[in-house]
């Protein structure tokens, strides 16, 4: 090989930085991937088929909360209101079976799964892997046979990949993977566990928001063709509840300054990081001592599975299961308030189906 | 006329490139280093087994000599240090020339062309590496093991754990993050980071405090060579030292025929400078690295290396009484200094040690390798440099703020090569308390601000929560009167992990703090 004369690696080095810079200088002014993403993270020109109408827009709004729905484009709460689909129910309760039976009877009772991934999505599915301290008995982690039920359905629908990730606060991810069981349910399933990683964050305005104006997202959440919100349902001293809303906080790098005024930065959040399709897992619910847990007296079966494409309808729903009224928690009357979902179960469409032992 | 140059040449250089020992050699010394890059990159949470990745550091007879003597007591595992010593009865010390890393690194910046000086440094300087030795071997003797930051293993492990790797891990970072702007270099970028992370550099960023003093004493040794080729291993490295001692005895030697005519090819080209014109070109077993490099260089093969069953010659630098008496001298005034010192009646309120860990049987058994703190995922681990006193410098202790005692790992007492943090099972290592945590209620955003906050509470991984909230009315300085959840410590039952800590959301020194805790003190 020829030997490099300084000059030449000058030149070169110098060619090298000069293009960085330019990529930098364009991505200053805006011509940038992210610049095609619509508000609500979803790339324009791969949002789903169903094109709600502003008509259908579900919630009565009061004021502030037009700016969420405004932008017109995908607002899939609205989704199942579409004239073609208007029979399928607005949200789904399964309960007394298996994981996998459950979580299969309530997608199939939602319309089934092609509803939401078209042939062809890159699907990812956030499940709360918060720590790498306990196994799923303890109720601290996602259901794992719920989460694999979840990316079989995907990859049947005809999803191109499902991919499953989180970011735990407790202990490292490769432990937290392998403890909670869903390494391994996911991968027999089909579909790839993957770390979150550290270069993929990117500073994201956050259009129409109150609170949360910019945060660090992680960038393929945001590129996802459709974005599955699997948490589990169990306590938190602040929110009395975490359940889909606070999960979605998994996707942002700083989370901890959330915890002020945590009803409008979760709505704002939320208004963003969209979720397709929000699924409570609450096959065990952790009653005592949450989100980390380690307890099993904390711990109480219920074997049920709450799905809605509302992931404020879903929330509301999993508050009951603790016994609270939807509006006991703070951040579920902020996002009605809002419009980012509803709340009024008595109004809705709610399917039970008893899956049965 | 140039070809012919270019002929006459060739046969000399060809034999030294082609000599098949040498190649030999070169093959091993990469290997070897190698393998402790490797044995180094899986020594992590989720890496290789402990006993496996240690084994480098117990091959010491240094360490684990120094060990034994300081804590009287005698490891199984610390026996693999004899495979060293029989080597060196055999082949000298090959162990230098062969294997050591450190002495590997020192070949690859030897700076042969930038030297300073024009002729090697005074012969007398060898004692030092001696006097070093014997001084580490007094201070042991005494239960003080300090001066073991001197072992050339635990310099290069410390210097890649707290220095070369996480500046690796910076610039890896900047570069694939700058990269990562580039449209059409997302996926290639994303692919690389899948391939690094976590299997050779850590998933998150690293951290480590005085890394300048870590990064400044290797430089130091590399920047010797400016001075003479492996200035370190001839002049300053303790165990050279031992090894060389025991080389006096070793089997193979290098010996001179009558075949020399006095060229002084061969000592030019020794890296140890030992070769003697003076005394027929024979050279000193105790500083023979055995690289076999005088054997190419010589024009009439003069030169074996044989079995010969005789102790070196005495050699005016080697120790004798008077050497001893000197290390005794400053050996036992320097334990006495160090042991001395008020950081070891009343250490730094904040010296947290690993799960386990008693504080007198650390101290005479750590050797400061550092392979709990490269072990520890969160990095909270991290060298004493002012926590523990002078006699434990280097010693591990848990910076909270920089990284917590993770719930569900144990690596760092799994990965120990001589038990001064006792490998506990996970189930024990849960139960064990290293410190406790006080709220500083000043400063604390439930208790001085009268917000709700609550994230100590949320991340303590105990069970049953060792942070308690209790609901409060607070009148806030406006008048406005507010519910507040306010955070308290049950102090029964806390373990010390430091989460609470390290996820404190009050910017700069947390409002939650871990401090030392014995289990006689209230």
């Amino acid at each position: 090989m020829k030997k490099l004369t300084r000059r030449e690696l000058i030149l070169y080095l110098g060619a090298g930085l000069s293009t960085l810079t330019l990529n930098q200088l364009l991505a200053a002014c805006g011509v940038k991937p992210g610049a095609d993403t619509s508000p609500t993270g979803q790339p324009v020109s791969l949002t789903p088929p169903f094109t709600p109408t502003p008509s259908q827009i579900a919630t009565p709004v009061t004021s502030p909360s037009s700016t969420v729905t405004a932008n017109g484009t995908a607002q899939t709460p609205n989704i199942k209101q579409s004239p073609s689909q208007s029979q399928n129910p607005y949200l789904v309760v399964a309960h007394g079976g298996q994981p996998e039976a459950l979580v299969r009877a309530a997608i199939n009772g939602l319309g089934g799964m092609q509803r939401f991934v078209p042939h062809g999505a890159n699907v990812i599915i956030k499940p709360n892997i918060c720590v790498a301290y306990h196994t799923y008995e303890y109720a601290a982690t996602t259901n794992p046979w719920v989460v694999g039920a979840l990316v079989k359905l995907c990859l049947e629908a005809g999803a191109a990949s499902v991919k499953v990730m989180d970011s735990p606060f407790g202990g490292t991810p490769t432990d937290a993977y392998k403890i909670s069981g869903i390494q391994d349910q996911v991968n027999a399933a089909g579909g790839q566990m993957e770390f979150m990683r550290a270069i993929k964050y990117a500073v994201t305005k956050i259009p129409n928001a109150v609170n949360l104006f910019t945060t660090k997202i992680y960038e393929d959440i945001l590129k996802a063709d459709v974005l599955i919100n699997v948490p589990i349902a169990k306590t938190h001293d602040l929110a009395r509840l975490t359940l889909g809303m606070k999960n979605m906080m998994g996707v942002i790098e700083e989370r901890s300054i959330l915890h002020f005024d945590l009803g409008n930065n979760l709505t704002d959040l939320n208004s963003f990081v969209h979720s397709t399709l929000t699924v409570i897992d609450a096959v065990r619910i952790l009653t005592r001592n949450g989100p980390t847990g380690g307890n099993l007296a904390d711990v109480k079966e219920l074997d049920t599975v709450i799905a809605s494409p509302d992931i404020v309808a879903a929330d509301s729903y999993g508050a009951t299961l603790f016994g609270m009224k939807p509006e006991d928690l703070d951040y579920i009357k902020v996002a009605t308030r809002r419009g980012l979902g509803r709340s009024d179960l008595s109004n809705l469409n709610i399917k039970d189906i008893p899956v049965g032992a | 006329m140039a070809p012919d140059k270019a002929t006459l040449k060739l046969p000399a250089r060809q034999k030294k490139d082609l000599y098949p020992w040498r190649l030999v050699r070169i093959g091993v010394q990469a290997s070897a280093l190698v393998g402790f890059i490797v044995l180094f990159v899986m020594t992590k949470r989720g890496g290789w087994s402990g006993s496996l990745v240690n084994f480098p550091l117990r091959l010491s007879p240094l360490t684990m000599l120094a060990q034994m003597l300081a804590s009287r007591t005698f490891l199984a595992g610390s026996s693999l240090f004899l495979f060293l010593v029989i080597l060196t009865l055999v082949f000298g010390r090959a162990w230098c020339g062969w294997l050591c890393p450190m002495g590997t690194i020192l070949d690859l910046f030897s700076f042969k062309n930038s030297r300073i000086l024009k002729s090697s440094p005074p012969e007398n300087w060898r004692k030092a590496k001696y006097g070093v030795l014997l001084v580490i071997l007094v201070a042991a003797l005494l239960g003080n093991l300090t001066l073991l930051v001197l072992d050339p293993l635990t310099i290069l492990f410390r210097t890649f754990s707290t220095v070369i790797w996480p500046a690796l891990d910076w610039i890896v970072t900047t570069l694939e993050t700058a990269l990562y702007q580039i449209p059409v270099l997302n996926d290639p970028i994303s692919a690389l980071d899948n391939i690094l992370r976590p299997t050779l550099l850590p998933a998150e960023p690293v951290y480590y405090r005085n890394i300048f003093v870590f990064a400044a004493v290797f430089t130091t040794i590399i920047a010797l060579n400016l001075f003479a080729e492996r200035f370190w291993c001839r002049y300053l490295c303790p165990l050279g030292g031992l090894l060389g001692l025991v080389s006096k005895v070793a089997i193979f030697r290098r010996v001179v025929s009558d075949e020399c005519k006095n060229c002084g090819l061969c000592n030019r080209v020794c890296p140890t400078g030992t070769i003697n014109p003076e005394k027929h070109f024979s050279s000193d077993p105790a500083e023979c690295t055995m690289c076999l490099e005088c054997i190419p260089a010589c024009k009439r093969d003069s030169l074996v290396f044989m079995p010969k069953f005789a102790i070196a010659e005495r050699q005016d630098y080697d120790p004798g009484r008077r050497e001893l008496l000197a290390s005794l001298l400053i050996g036992i005034p320097l334990a006495g200094i160090f042991g001395s010192d008020a950081l070891v009646k009343t250490p730094y309120p904040t010296r947290i040690r690993p799960p386990g860990v008693s504080e007198q049987e650390l101290l005479s058994k750590c050797i400061r390798c550092g392979v709990c703190i490269r072990t520890c995922p969160t990095s909270g681990l991290q060298p004493a440099v002012f926590e523990a006193g002078l006699s434990g410098l280097w010693t591990p202790v848990l910076a909270p703020r920089l990284g917590y005692c993770d719930y569900a790992c144990n690596s760092c007492g799994q990965a120990c090569p001589v038990q001064a943090i006792p490998p506990l099972s996970l189930v024990e290592k849960r139960l064990q308390v290293i410190g406790k945590a006080y709220i500083d209620k000043n400063r604390c955003i439930a208790w001085a601000d009268n917000r709700n906050c609550i994230v100590c509470e949320e991340m303590c991984p105990l069970p049953d929560k060792a942070i308690k909230l209790s609901q409060e009315q607070v009148t806030r300085p406006d008048g406005e009167i507010v519910q507040i959840k306010l955070p308290q410590v049950n102090r029964d039952t806390c373990i010390g992990c430091g989460i609470c800590e390290y996820k404190c959301p009050v910017s700069g020194a947390a409002a939650i703090q871990i401090y030392t805790y014995s289990p006689s003190s209230t």
